[in-house]
């Protein structure tokens, strides 16, 4: 694997970076806002003072006239609407008649609505920004008013300084927001990786806590652990394949081999024997592989396609046909009860092998009594073959299910030990199931196929 | 009149195996080692069956087969494969063959079916009989009676139908395989003795008594009905 050569940066400064990143995408717009919004209403405030002081000083003049003006103008900048502002009234040639300025300052129109000027009141030292009006008396004097605008200009420095200090905060915040967040992520990866290795090393037993570590963890917790429960499933299940596979093969390959010593060593006539022998290990060999290939492809789907119309009920029939002289042979007696008639769609032939795998199986390790049986159950239609021998107890029942699994250790009995994972894989390949349940005595496995499989995608 | 077989296989061990086998009962074997060979020689020669394997170089197994009936050749086919399960016989069976093997499989089984269906004929071309006999035993078809030495039979219906495949193939074997399928048409292994079962059975009724048997057994491969052991 080739590294591409670019900045890494370590993980909480990347971390860090995001999370500033982030902060600022939503503070900065946040903050600008509220600046606007204030500005816009702090420049409103100034335009209706403003406005209330033209007004005044207006009417006082249509009142009284100019002469009553610098008395209003006195009050005005002391306690009325322009507290703390500026005001001048200058006559025709622009001498000053009264007010807190001692000239009309050299750049203003007259007149003009707003303009922002810093001017130096009389008795201040220091220059203060202003919103001055100027307005032209229909007598020729010529009035001017302004405001102190130095509140919205805190303001706006204050706003700046917010900013400034959300931006300094958000670093430190994001640093340590990031360093939590990876440390989380890194001690719930640490777990997985423990788990992880562990499995690595063989032991499948180990799982994740699926509890603790917020929902989105619990999640990945379990996702992670129902895939490690098919993993040892699968994994079980080929240990014990290539296991019973091997000694299934072992002992009708030594058997064979012992013949072929036999057979290149002995006359005619028990040359001829141990050859036939030898074929017969042969076939049993055969057959046990195709069933192993034949569950593997019924379990992969295959045979949806071959899906056709048939009567259960007369699979029942031709089954128990089949299978009736065998079992009598042995001395039990084999019965199909239940509906004369049940249609369904489905692979008739895996069906067929399936219901024949478990005759065979109660013929071999069943007694008494067998009875097939169908039952229409609404949503499944339920195949069951049913005896009188001694079952399986329960705590077995999903041991028995497996492949190659026969009860006796010893493997003694003919079979290949695969009857049921096969009636198994056609029952699942029907969208059902198979259950073994106690028949009191006896065992009764019931193949549960479901109604309109064939419509459903395979699981 | 020597028969001539014809098979398509590319697995030079398997092709012997067959060949051998063909010409030590009797057959002239022609041997094609991919698909286009194959349909050159079956469009030319006239064999009384061909043996087609299904995975082929070159071209397809079916398609071959495909390429043949459309040429109007019905000479009876038998594929083999190694994909066994059921619905790979039936896609094998749609496509136009008359009868299919999967691999690995027995000579026996192969020639029992070879032979099996060059008497069936012809795909769909079966002649009409109404009695089949052997030695002593017959058949009547229509009125369903089976007769041993002029004593009537009492058989149930799908005894009849096993002695009618093994009245069909007399002089011939028919394995256990081929009888689940002709008489039950269900196409799995049912295991070792379940057809021997019915086979006893079988036997009791009609190779009863002090007549010379005519039900044999052919060990390793299945049953024959003939009337020289």
């Amino acid at each position: 694997m080739t590294v591409l050569p670019r900045l890494r940066l370590p993980a909480p400064i990347r971390v860090a970076l995001i999370s500033l990143a982030f902060g600022l995408v939503i503070t900065v717009p946040v903050l600008l806002f509220v600046y606007h919004q204030t500005d816009s209403l702090f420049e409103q405030r100034i335009h209706d003072r403003l406005d209330d002081a033209e007004q005044s000083a207006m009417s006082v003049y249509a009142d009284s006239g100019s002469a009553a003006l610098p008395a209003a103008m006195q009050q005005a900048i002391r306690t009325g609407e322009l507290r703390g502002g500026v005001a001048l009234l200058v006559d025709v040639r622009g001498h000053k008649i009264a007010g807190n300025l001692s000239a009309w300052p050299p750049v203003l129109p007259t007149p003009s609505q707003w303009n922002e000027i810093r001017l130096y009141p009389e008795g201040q030292v220091r220059a203060e920004l202003f919103a001055i009006r100027t307005i032209a008396l229909p007598s020729g004097e010529r009035l001017l008013l302004g405001t102190t605008i130095d509140e919205r200009e805190r303001m706006r420095a204050s706003l700046v300084e917010a900013l400034l200090g959300a931006l300094l905060l958000a670093v430190p915040l994001g640093l340590i927001g990031g360093w939590v967040v990876l440390k989380i992520a890194e001690r719930r990866a640490r777990a997985i990786g423990t788990v992880a290795s562990r499995i690595a090393d063989g032991d499948f037993s180990h799982r994740l806590d699926e509890e603790t570590g917020g929902e989105e963890f619990s999640m990945l917790a379990s996702a992670i652990n129902r895939m490690l429960e098919r993993i040892e499933e699968l994994v079980e299940q080929l240990r014990l394949v290539t296991d019973s596979l091997a000694h299934d093969l072992r002992s009708p390959l030594t058997r064979m081999r012992a013949n072929m010593e036999r057979a290149a060593a002995a006359d005619r006539e028990r040359r001829q024997q141990a050859l036939e022998a030898v074929s017969l290990d042969i076939d049993r060999m055969l057959r046990l592989i195709s069933a192993t290939l034949e569950i593997s492809s019924t379990e992969a789907g295959q045979g949806k396609q071959h899906f056709e119309d048939f009567d259960l009920a007369q699979l029942l029939r031709d089954i128990c046909e089949i299978y009736a002289p065998v079992a009598e042979e042995r001395g039990m007696k084999m019965t199909v009860v239940g509906p004369s008639s049940l249609n369904y769609t489905g692979n008739r032939q895996s069906i067929g092998r399936a219901v024949a795998n478990l005759a065979d199986n109660a013929v071999k390790y069943g007694a008494g009594a067998i009875e097939l049986g169908a039952s229409d159950e609404r949503e499944f239609l339920e195949l069951w073959v049913a005896d009188r021998g001694p079952g399986i107890p329960f705590d077995m029942h999903e041991h028995a299910l497996g492949k190659y699994r026969r009860l006796e250790e010893a493997r003694t009995t003919e079979g290949s030990g695969l009857g049921l994972a096969l009636a198994r894989a056609v029952a699942r390949l029907h969208a059902g199931d198979i259950e073994l349940e106690d028949n009191r005595p006896g065992l009764r496995v019931v193949l549960k196929l479901r109604r309109s499989a064939g419509n459903l995608s395979l699981l | 009149m020597t028969k001539k077989i014809l098979v398509v296989e590319d697995d030079a061990t398997t092709a012997d195996y067959v060949a051998k086998g063909f010409e030590q009962n009797g057959y002239v074997v022609d041997v094609a080692s991919d698909g286009r060979d194959g349909l050159f020689h079956a469009t030319d020669g006239h064999y009384a069956a061909i043996v087609l394997d299904r995975m082929l170089p070159g071209m397809d197994g079916l398609a071959v087969l495909g390429a043949v009936r459309a040429a109007g050749i019905d000479t009876p086919v038998i594929v083999l494969s190694a994909l066994g399960s059921t619905d790979e016989r039936v896609k094998g069976l749609k496509s136009g063959s008359d009868d299919y093997l999967s691999k690995p499989f027995a000579f026996s089984e192969l020639l029992a079916r070879v032979e099996a269906l060059q008497r069936r004929g012809p795909s769909g071309a079966q002649p009409v009989v109404t009695t089949l006999r052997c030695g002593d035993l017959g058949m009547d078809l229509l009125a369903r009676r089976v007769e041993r030495g002029g004593s009537r039979v009492d058989l149930q219906p799908r005894e009849f139908r096993l002695l009618e495949l093994l009245l069909r193939n007399k002089g011939q074997v028919v394995t256990r395989t081929m009888m689940l399928e002709e008489v039950w048409d269900y196409h799995f292994d049912p295991g070792t003795n379940v057809i021997d079962v019915h086979i006893s059975r079988l036997r009791k009724k009609i190779d009863d008594g002090d007549r010379p048997p005519l039900l044999h057994t052919v060990r390793g491969v299945g049953y024959m009905l003939s009337e020289t052991a």
